[in-house]
């Protein structure tokens, strides 16, 4: 193809954007010398990746002839599919290296031999271990293998065996190995027994203070790493031997014994070795340099972390002589992976002062729902030393009352007491239990807690007393994203929408009056309508069960026995009740392109709804809808589910006015996120628009038709039955496709809507 | 048609119902018995809610009248309704009624599941009043020093619509119950479902496994119930791991990703 015919085509695809003639000339060059099915399909792929980023767009128009060379056209949507994935999570860079790097190994996943990814497994792993932990463990992605302790850090990506099934395997034992030193205890923050003390900093671990003191760290780190895989290899055959039973059959590639057979090599070859192996295999190399009694300690499983801390010395001693500039000793398996202490004591730190706040806001609440007069006892000396800000720590005491706690055992049913000017103060079980984990875990309880609490406590009564404003209208929270539904690429484009809440500003008008006024016979009609479709408790006559006897049914059994014919033993009266149980939400378009008396209708008709739903008892939501591109779609707050429709609702309603564009997805799928979790057996979303979805972006035409048909979807997955009311003077083809047959309705005449709506709320809920 | 004592000798428990205590609930609800107070038992699903009960009926050697709570479960379903029988109206007392008439102990499972109006109907029967009135016989039924009222409810799944009314509430002794400490939930396994000690260790570990799955969106995890379900069927030559799904793993969710992590656990421990 020529040159100017491939710009001219490009220019075209990417209308109404016009892009630097250089850089069209520069990409395009290479494809003159393409075949012209080749040119097509790469083609083919611009308005897909276009939109979502154009610098991506040229590098993938570079890389393409190069990638087709391996790939055959078939696999080239995948590509590109995975190419946009990767960008949308990690980003230009990562997109451009996965371009030009890792087509072999794209294909050989596609070949289905690239090894099993982190994300295919994580949802499937993450409940398991956090299961088995019985902790809110996290997991992440990272180049080793290791854990700080909330975190399991494991590679993006295993493919160590050929079958994925030995892989997701491999994956579960590093979880739960990893886990195994976190339950094991391996993460000494105390020291034991006979071990020096270190006490640089607060927060520093001892176990890295200890092992950073010997002349050779990273020695000593190898042999305590190797002591405590073996510790947690024993926990984990006992309590989950399964595991262990199905792991055994896993081939792992061990490091080749070194040339030089130093004792330590020796040493380190043989147990990891054995640690593969079933657990006899331990026994020989590790009665090579322990004792027979330590030897059965640790088989038996009745080791400790402290054991192995107190084991180092000796073996180090044993091994220092070992040739210094060998890398490491520990050729870790894959399940074993690092110890990373230094993250450990990071994320100590930030689970402490997680925990802390925690307790300083139980700590808080308790205090306030504590009787006024005790409080006053604990909070008033505070006013009275107005030197002081906060209560002198003397005045508070948080202590186990350890007198009773001889052994650790006891110490958890040790009471803890609080004492804040001599008031002794019982904890709530829920409190009581975070405090003595944190005591567990950091072995201190700062006062710090209490003053901060019963400061807290002491602000918060204040604000409590003085205003009591702002409580009925939620603070517009921070943007929610949602992905948006691409039909060129039949997947989401992930994080893609920023959905911001707003409040409407609530205007003084006469609308609502007026409005009731101009439909009073209409209003008075809805009124006595809906009153009928009021849950009801009736009497029904004639049943076979009930609550008492039917005399009429009776008498006429009876009548019927006596004149020989069969008589009915539909006897009884019982009292039915049928329940509404309804929820609703309305969206209502706010684009530019209801200015007028498209919005005149949508509010009265707004008016007239609430008016009979109130009647009814249905639970109901308004929100209005509009934005401008992805960033920044808005949905206005006119009526939480759970609000009284009183004069702030009325009032926000009469300040529904046009604003800018209408991108139906986003507040469809905000709508769906809501109602998911309202329980109630009918849900609804009635959405109110004057049209076509629209955004001034690339939002239009079949793109913004199949996202909305796509949130709607997902409403209806979700158990929720959408229903949209159209006000157009035509109807229109994409409609039935876009919400579905029988899930839309078409009003032509606006000044109809409002004497519509009532009706075709009522069509829909009975 | 059964009489007064037929109908009672139906509820009557004849051989010891295997319960374990975990704490004072025995001594608590015995003494409640003796001083006339009524009982509030509350916990998760298959605790030993109900079996507590059959034992302290079974200790006490009085009926004990069950009534599963429903929200369609109107008062005369408790007190009792006129029936047609041959072309007479005949009274029939309703299980309520019954028990206090015959000093029974009657317990109504899963009270929150009725309707707030047809709990109203035990009040005076749950404060030092005692009685019963019956108003279409017309009569007021005064309970004997024996009979005993219980209700329970799990506190777990309760929904801002299902709550007890305080004036409900606060007319009871209330006991509450968890799952069993390890080792006990261990022996009651181990007991009930006639298995080796080991694997009932194995089935408790699993169970607490399941426990703190809460968070990642396991409504309830498996309870002693389910525990001792899955036993049963090992013990009848259904190996493990299969036991374990169909027992413990499916009834517990419908989500496909949990119940593959509940598998994974399963195939972890045995």
């Amino acid at each position: 193809m020529k040159l100017a015919a491939l710009s001219e085509h490009f220019y075209h695809l990417v209308s109404p954007d016009i892009p630097n003639e250089w850089d069209v000339e520069e990409v395009m060059e290479p494809y003159t010398e393409e075949s012209e099915t080749v040119c097509e399909v790469i083609l083919d792929h611009i308005p897909v990746i276009w939109p979502v980023s154009h610098s991506l767009c040229y590098d993938f128009l570079r890389q393409a002839p190069e990638a087709l060379k391996q790939l055959n056209l078939d696999q080239l949507p995948y590509w590109v599919g995975v190419i946009l994935d990767i960008y949308e999570n990690d980003g230009l860079r990562a997109a451009q290296r996965f371009m030009e790097n890792e087509i072999e190994n794209h294909l050989s996943r596609l070949a289905g031999s690239g090894g099993l990814a982190l994300t295919a497994v994580e949802k499937r792993l993450l409940p398991y271990i956090r299961g088995i932990a019985n902790e809110e463990l996290q997991i992440g992605p990272a180049r080793e293998t290791y854990t700080d302790t909330s975190t399991l850090y494991v590679p993006e990506e295993l493919n160590l065996y050929p079958d994925n099934e030995q892989n997701f395997l491999l994956y579960k034992l590093i979880f739960t190995y990893q886990w195994g030193y976190i339950a094991c205890g391996s993460f000494l923050s105390r020291a034991p027994e006979g071990l020096p003390l270190f006490s640089e900093k607060e927060d520093s671990l001892w176990l890295r203070e200890f092992l950073d003191s010997f002349t050779q760290p990273r020695l000593a780190r190898d042999i305590y790493h190797l002591l405590e895989s073996i510790r947690v290899k024993i926990f984990l055959n006992t309590e989950l031997p399964g595991l262990m039973r199905a792991v055994s059959k896993l081939p792992f590639p061990l490091h080749p014994p070194g040339a030089g057979k130093g004792k330590a090599e020796t040493f380190f070859s043989s147990l990891q070795q054995a640690l593969t192996g079933d657990q006899a295999a331990l026994h020989i190399p590790l009665r090579n340099h322990l004792t027979a009694c330590e030897c059965q300690r640790y088989l038996s499983g009745k080791a400790t972390a402290e054991d192995s801390a107190r084991l180092i010395p000796r073996l180090y001693a044993t091994f220092e002589d070992t040739d210094q500039k060998s890398p490491s000793l520990l050729h870790s398996l894959p399940f074993q992976g690092r110890l990373k202490l230094k993250a450990v004591e990071t994320a100590r730190k930030v689970q402490k002062e997680k925990m802390g706040e925690q307790i300083i806001d139980q700590m808080a609440t308790y205090l306030q729902s504590l009787s006024q007069e005790k409080l006053d006892t604990i909070l008033k000396d505070e006013e009275r030393d107005s030197g002081k800000s906060g209560l002198a720590e003397s005045d508070i005491s948080m202590i186990m009352d350890s007198e009773f706690a001889q052994t650790a055992n006891q110490e958890k049913t040790a009471p803890l007491l609080v004492t804040i000017n001599n008031e002794e103060l019982e904890l709530p079980l829920e409190l009581d239990r975070l405090a003595r984990k944190f005591f567990d875990e950091f072995n201190q309880l700062p006062t710090r807690f209490i003053t901060s609490a019963a400061g807290k406590a002491g602000e918060e009564m204040l604000q409590g007393n003085i205003g009591g404003q702002g409580e009925d209208e939620p603070q517009a929270t921070g943007p929610v994203i949602y992905d948006e539904w691409d039909y060129r690429r039949q997947g989401y484009r992930k994080n893609w929408c920023s959905l911001q809440f707003k409040e409407l500003p609530p205007v003084h008008s006469s609308f609502i009056r007026n409005t009731l006024d101009k439909y009073h016979g209409l209003t008075l009609r809805l009124r006595h309508q809906f009153e009928m479709m009021r849950s009801q408790e009736r009497f029904v006559k004639r049943q076979r069960e009930g609550n008492d006897i039917d005399f009429d049914a009776l008498v006429e059994s009876l009548s019927d026995t006596q004149a020989g014919l069969p008589s009915s033993d539909r006897l009884f009266i019982r009292l039915k009740r049928d329940i509404r149980d309804i929820a609703v939400l309305f969206l209502v378009d706010m684009s530019n392109s209801t200015s007028g008396w498209v919005n005149t209708a949508l509010k009265e008709s707004l008016v007239l709804m609430s008016e009979a739903i109130e009647v009814l008892g249905d639970r109901y939501a308004i929100y209005g809808f509009s934005g401008m591109r992805r960033s920044r779609c808005e949905l206005f707050h006119i009526k939480h589910l759970t609000e009284p429709y009183g004069a702030r609702v009325k009032e926000r309603i009469s300040s529904i006015g046009p604003c800018e564009y209408t991108r139906m997805g986003p507040p469809i799928r905000h709508a769906t996120a809501l109602l998911r979790e309202v329980d109630a057996k009918v849900r609804l979303i009635i959405t109110l628009s004057d049209g076509k979805p629209e955004d001034y972006d690339d939002y239009k035409g079949d793109y913004a038709i199949e996202d909305t048909r796509h949130a709607l979807l997902e409403a209806k997955v979700a158990g929720i039955h959408p229903f949209c009311i159209t006000i157009d003077h035509q109807a229109h083809d994409y409609m039935e496709h876009m919400y579905g047959p029988a899930n839309y309705i078409f009003v032509d005449n606006v000044r109809k809507l409002p004497l519509r709506m009532p009706e075709i709320y009522r069509a829909l809920t009975s | 048609m059964k009489t007064f004592e037929q109908r009672l000798e139906e509820h009557l428990i004849t051989t010891e119902p295997y319960y374990l205590a975990s704490g004072k609930e025995i001594e608590i609800a015995l003494s409640a018995h003796k001083k006339g107070l009524p009982l509030l038992l509350k916990g998760p699903t298959g605790c030993g809610k109900t079996r507590f009960m059959q034992y302290l009926a079974w200790k006490l050697q009085r009926p004990l009248i069950t009534v599963s709570c429903h929200d369609d479960l109107s008062t005369s379903d408790l007190v009792g309704r006129y029936l047609i029988r041959s072309g007479e109206a005949v009274w029939i007392d309703g299980p309520l009624t019954l028990a206090v008439r015959a000093g029974a102990i009657c317990y109504l499972d899963e009270i929150v599941e009725a309707r707030k109006d047809t709990t109203v109907v035990i009040h005076p029967l749950a404060d030092d009043r005692r009685e019963l009135p019956v108003e279409k016989l017309g009569e007021l039924l005064t309970a004997p020093p024996e009979f005993m009222i219980s209700v329970s409810y799990n506190p777990g799944y309760q929904s801002v619509l299902k709550d007890l009314k305080p004036s409900t509430r606060q007319r009871f002794v209330a006991i509450s119950f968890d799952y069993p400490l390890p080792d006990q939930e261990a022996e009651i396994v181990c007991k009930e479902g006639e298995v080796e000690k080991e694997l009932a260790h194995s089935l408790v570990k699993l169970a607490r496994m399941t426990r703190s799955l809460k968070e990642s969106g396991l409504a309830e995890g498996a309870s002693t119930r389910l525990l001792i379900q899955a036993g049963k069927l090992t013990q009848d030559g259904i190996d493990i791991h299969t036991a374990c799904r169909v027992a413990i793993v499916e009834p517990l969710s419908d989500d496909p990703e949990l119940l593959a992590a509940l598998q994974e656990m399963v195939s972890s421990i045995f």
